[in-house]
């Protein structure tokens, strides 16, 4: 438990000193792509994408965000190979989420990678978060 | 016909300590091989300890026939007691005979040496009770041996000894199971008078009643979601981004389950990381190598790294842990149904049964089977 509380009391007073209260993370990243040329986001573009299957040529199997999220991102997932709980994903759930620039920009980066099989561009990550936020 | 008449031998301390040596012994003994019952086989070798310390106390001042110096017989005595139980001239003795009293100080020594080195490898193997820290693992290997011998040889001496009290019961008519129980004996002649007692019989029972009691309450608190862990382990050491990267997609296993040469192994291929690529930096993957190794199996922090190393060959480098012998030993009585229960899954899920998988210290103790 004080683990927990040390770990909240950590991350936000880091994060209100890097200037980013909350769901900041989000206008960081797109303000990024938007200056990578990307945009606008549309989230129901984002949505699209997050519950498309996609096969995996190695396994043979379909994957898609929901393989591991599940379908409801208010809820934890289970990742597809260990079982372990993935927390949600919804920021309505989970306040934590979509705050650390450094934490999404590594998920999406490793997950498109997973999911899709290669890197998103600036535009698809940008409506993912899109999509995402307003969860 | 000589007046017998009925007097007191045995005083009330000396029989609560015999009957009460009985039970810590026997409790001691059906759950000595099962790990998860550990706390109780500690709980009763720490009575049996503390019930001899007792006896040795009231060998010297106890009554007239729990003094050492009153069955204290020579070797010579022995024999000849021996010899003349196949005859028809048996002495008779009121208190111990030379036979009985001889099994009472072999099982006296044998006691002090089977708790002594439990006490050891407790502190030794499982780094916990009074020895934590003061003994290595390497140290209590052969106490382990030691403590196993001494149980099997005090198994042997009890078997003798309850035939040695079947044959005096025969041979002199004379219940002496019941005289443990009564503490008296039907005596001809004279014999010494002795009193019950009553007051340390009483301080001895209310002891091991309150320490059991206070040893094993922790059972009635504890709830599914805080199960009862009897033991903890040594804190080891943690590391926020090891259980931040390898704990979002499983158990953040703790370094000391593998030896440095595994994770070296496993960090130098991040890019098919049992069929997924890792993709840390530099910066990542130095600091979780670095925690690695510095807290690999090779220090023998813990039990399970202790055994997981020496189980490992020199010229292997296994990337799963449950690859090792050690641990196919461990979990080979497991049967798939359990595996395959909702709950578990998966063999790299070792918190479904051990409470302490995050914190990487797996006592013992701190284990239970799901719906077993």
């Amino acid at each position: 438990m004080n683990k927990i509380i040390l770990i909240i009391i950590v991350s936000v007073s880091s994060s209100l000193i890097n200037g980013q209260v909350n769901a900041g993370g989000v206008e960081t990243l797109q303000s990024t792509y938007l200056e990578q040329g990307a945009g606008p986001f549309s989230a129901s573009a984002g949505e699209t994408m997050w519950r498309k299957q996609y096969l995996d040529k190695k396994s043979g199997k379909q994957r898609s965000c929901q393989t591991c999220h599940g379908r409801d991102l208010t809820k934890a997932g289970k990742h597809v190979r260990t079982g372990k709980v993935i927390e949600p994903l919804a920021p309505s759930a989970n306040s934590e989420r979509l705050t650390k620039v450094k934490f999404i920009k590594k998920w999406l980066k490793r997950n498109c990678k997973w999911t899709i099989g290669r890197e998103c561009s600036a535009q698809e990550k940008g409506n993912f978060l899109a999509y995402l936020k307003g969860l | 016909m000589i007046a017998r008449k009925k007097v007191r031998v045995w005083d009330l301390p000396t029989r609560l300590f015999h009957w009460l040596l009985v039970m810590a012994f026997v409790l001691a003994w059906v759950t000595h091989g099962e790990s998860r019952h550990l706390d109780v086989h500690v709980i009763s070798g720490y009575t049996f300890f503390a019930l001899l310390i007792f006896r040795l106390v009231w060998g010297v001042v106890g009554s007239h026939y729990a003094r050492f110096s009153e069955f204290s017989y020579t070797p010579k005595e022995l024999f000849s007691y021996l010899r003349s139980l196949s005859g028809n001239g048996v002495k008779h003795y009121i208190g111990h005979n030379p036979a009985g009293a001889w099994a009472i100080f072999v099982l006296l020594t044998l006691g002090l040496l089977l708790a002594i080195s439990g006490v050891i490898v407790l502190g030794g193997e499982e780094q916990q009770g009074i020895l934590a820290g003061y003994v290595s693992f390497d140290q209590s290997a052969p106490f382990s041996a030691l403590h196993e011998t001494v149980a099997w040889a005090m198994v042997v001496l009890i078997v003798i000894h309850i035939c040695g009290v079947i044959v005096e019961s025969v041979l002199h008519r004379e219940n002496l199971v019941g005289a443990m129980f009564r503490g008296s004996k039907w005596v001809a002649g004279s014999s010494a008078q002795i009193p019950a007692h009553q007051l340390v019989a009483s301080v001895i029972f209310i002891s091991v009643i309150a320490w059991g009691g206070l040893s094993l309450n922790t059972y009635l608190a504890a709830t599914d979601e805080h199960p009862y862990q009897p033991f903890k382990g040594p804190a080891l050491a943690m590391n926020e981004l090891w259980n931040e990267e390898c704990g979002a997609c499983h158990l953040a296993f703790h370094p000391s389950l593998l030896p440095a040469r595994s994770w070296q192994y496993l960090f130098e291929q991040q890019d098919h990381h049992f069929q997924e690529e890792l993709m840390l930096d530099d910066e990542t993957l130095n600091e979780l190598l670095q925690y690695a190794l510095n807290n690999s199996a090779e220090q023998k922090k813990t039990e399970a790294a202790w055994k997981i190393n020496r189980a490992i060959g020199r010229d292997e480098r296994p990337l799963r842990i449950t690859a090792v012998s050690y641990w196919k030993d461990k979990h080979s009585t497991i049967p798939d149904i359990t595996w395959q229960q909702e709950s578990v899954q998966s063999k790299a899920n070792c918190g479904a049964c051990h409470y302490d998988a995050e914190q990487g210290t797996f006592q013992d103790a701190a284990m239970r089977i799901p719906n077993e």
